[in-house]
This record gives structure tokens, sequence and C-alpha cells, in this order.
């Protein structure tokens, strides 16, 4: 997996770069602050952030809220300063993880593989979310172009409906095509 | 403050229960629930419903992995392993059984609560987002439409082509 890092102590970085490449990882981008991981973030989409807490310029924190509004990925958070406040904080903005430091090459592979697993969990049912808005936006251009054949055609509903399906299944377009077609051409014009 | 999160342990070895339970309160996270076994565990989180499940995996009866897919299959509920082997294998069957996070022993207090209080934002996203959609996560989705004129509609399973596009098929 392709990880941004990012942390303030150069030392640190290395370390950390060394255990990730180690593990069969690319390091993708080096971040020395907040700022900088954001940055780095929009410029290489990584496939998982991991982030020291107390940074210059901006926070860990505040960096993982800005990078997750931009684009979803998992971050998970590092840090020597565990207090519940931060923790919590870190939740809210929406991390898979949060590990104290000194950091353990063997908590650290296993909190980023699980973030990973969890995070495209979550995005797959986000996606299925959307194509449910999606569908809502289909059903009504459905509604819409029924009536109008209805209308027009004198149709049945269930004629009207069995006509847009047929036209779906010739020309192998989703309904909602067929219907914002339908719309399109036989719609009375608004005003 | 608000409610401290609930938690059930369940670990084999008495002085290691001691240990998480004192190092959870001391972090104010409560532990409603001590298992000595995974079938014990199974038992206690369906009658003290936890807010999350921190599992061991090596365990008498059933093992961690075993009851975190039982657990889970009952009722979801963000689930952290603990254990002494962090090989990718088994990392790879705990994400499997549902699993949300993994520590590896000999852990440290400030990392167990830690990775209780993300798993629980996080779990309660996906919750959240998985209620949205109307109950379990599936592939497609079935949307019984009722005809605004009252007539029969057939049901529409939305569906994506490969391309990524919305797919509308009838039942």
């Amino acid at each position: 997996m392709r990880v941004l890092l990012a942390e303030d102590e150069s030392l640190i970085r290395l370390d950390l770069r060394g255990l990730l490449e180690r593990a069969g990882h690319e390091v993708c981008a080096e971040a020395r602050n907040g700022v900088e991981a954001v940055e780095l973030a929009r410029a290489t989409e990584p496939d998982i952030a991991l982030l020291d807490v107390r940074m210059p310029r901006l926070d860990g924190i505040a960096a993982a809220r800005t990078i997750l509004a931009e684009r979803p990925v998992p971050v998970v958070m590092i840090s020597a300063f565990t207090e519940r406040s931060l923790v919590e904080r870190a939740a809210e903005a929406g991390v898979f993880g949060y590990l104290g430091k000194p950091f353990r090459e063997d908590s650290l592979l296993p909190a980023l593989t699980t973030a990973i697993a969890r995070f495209e969990e979550l995005a797959a049912v986000r996606e299925q979310l959307d194509s449910l808005a999606d569908a809502l936006v289909a059903r009504k251009a459905v509604e819409r172009a029924k009536g109008i054949l209805m209308d027009r055609e004198g149709l049945s509903e269930q004629q009207a409906f069995a006509r847009l399906r047929k036209a779906s299944q010739i020309s192998g377009k989703p309904m909602r095509v067929i219907a914002e077609a339908v719309i399109a051409t036989l719609a009375p014009r608004e005003r | 403050m608000d409610d401290p999160l609930r938690v059930l342990i369940a670990d084999d070895e008495t002085i290691i229960r001691l240990d998480l339970r004192d190092l959870l309160e001391r972090q104010g996270i409560r532990v409603c629930g001590e298992a000595r076994d995974g079938e014990e565990a199974v038992a206690l989180a369906r009658t003290l419903e936890p807010d999350a499940v921190l599992l061991d995996v090596r365990m008498p009866k059933l093992d961690g992995i075993a009851a975190a897919r039982r657990i889970y299959a009952e009722r979801p509920v963000p689930i952290v392993m603990l254990t002494a082997f962090a090989d990718r294998a088994s990392i790879d069957r705990a994400i499997e059984a549902n699993a949300f996070s993994y520590l590896v022993k000999p852990f440290r207090e400030q990392d167990v609560a830690a990775a209780l209080r993300t798993a629980v934002a996080r779990h309660d996203e996906l919750l959240r987002a998985r209620r949205a959609i109307g109950e379990k996560p599936q592939r497609e989705v079935v949307l019984g439409l009722r005809s605004t004129s009252g007539g029969a509609w057939p049901n529409l399973r939305l569906g994506r082509e490969p391309d990524g596009s919305l797919r509308v098929d009838t039942e």
C-alpha cells in the first residue's frame, strides 16, 4: 500500500519509513507538518495516512479532518500524547486508529492493515448509499416519463412502464436514461 | 462527562483480565463483563450488550476469532483483538471475523483505550450508514415502488453495471 507519512521529527520519519518499507509498503510522501500533510494527501492520493498528532503549523488531528473532508482515506494517528480528550477529538475527526509513541513495529502494521480493511467496508456501504440516492433520482425520472407516456399515448400505467422497460432492454441502457430521454423529447416545455 | 463506554473483556488468564480491567477503568472505560473463554464471551456479549468487545485470540473452548465471528453475527459491535501474533495470516483471519482493530501483546494502556475509542467511533459510523441503506449490507437494493395513481408497480432491483452506472431491473 502507498502510505503518506506525516511527522515533524526527521529521525522518527526515517524510522517509520524503514519499518513500512521492510513490510513491503511504499511511502509515497513524507510531510513535516500538518499543512504539508494536507497538500501531499491531495497531490499523492495515498491508500492510507499515518499522522503524528503534535506537529507545527497544523496539528495532525486538524490535518486529518481537512484531508478527510477532501477525500476519504483511512487515517491512523501516532502520538506520545494519548489522553482521552485527544483520542476523542481524533475519533470524532474520523480516524481509524490511534497508537502511542514510542510505536512498536508489531502494533503499527496490524493497525494499518485493520484500518484499511474497515475503511473499505465503510466505503462500500457509502457507495451503496450514493447508489440509493441515484436510484431515487432514477425513480422520479421513471415516474415522470411514465406519466408522459400515459398522457400522450393513452397507455395504462403498466403498459407505460413495460414500454420504458422494453426500450431499456433493447437499447441496453438503464431505465433512468430511457426515462430522461422520454422527458427530454416528450415533456411539455416549461415556461 | 458522558456515560463511559461499556466493554466486555475476554482472556483466559486471570492476571491479564485484572490488568485490563484496571487499565481500562483508569482510562474512564467501564468493564461490564469478564469472560474466561470464547463461549463465555459469546454468552456475555448476548446478555450484556456491551459497546465494544476486547477478545484474546487464544482461549479455551472457542478461540477469539470464532467468538468474534459469532458475536458479530448476533449483534454488530466493534471488536478489538488481543494477541501475541502479528503475522499477516493471523491479522487477515481477525479481519475476516469482523475484528475492527488488532493489538499485539504485551499491550500498553494507552493503546488499548485508544483502539477501543476509535473502533467505537468508526463502527458507529458504519452502522449509521448501513441503517440509512436499510438493514443489512447487500450488493443490490430492492425498492418496492408504489404508484402515485394507485396502480401496481413491479419491484425494482437496483444494482451497479460493471462501469459503475445504475442498473434497474424488475423483479
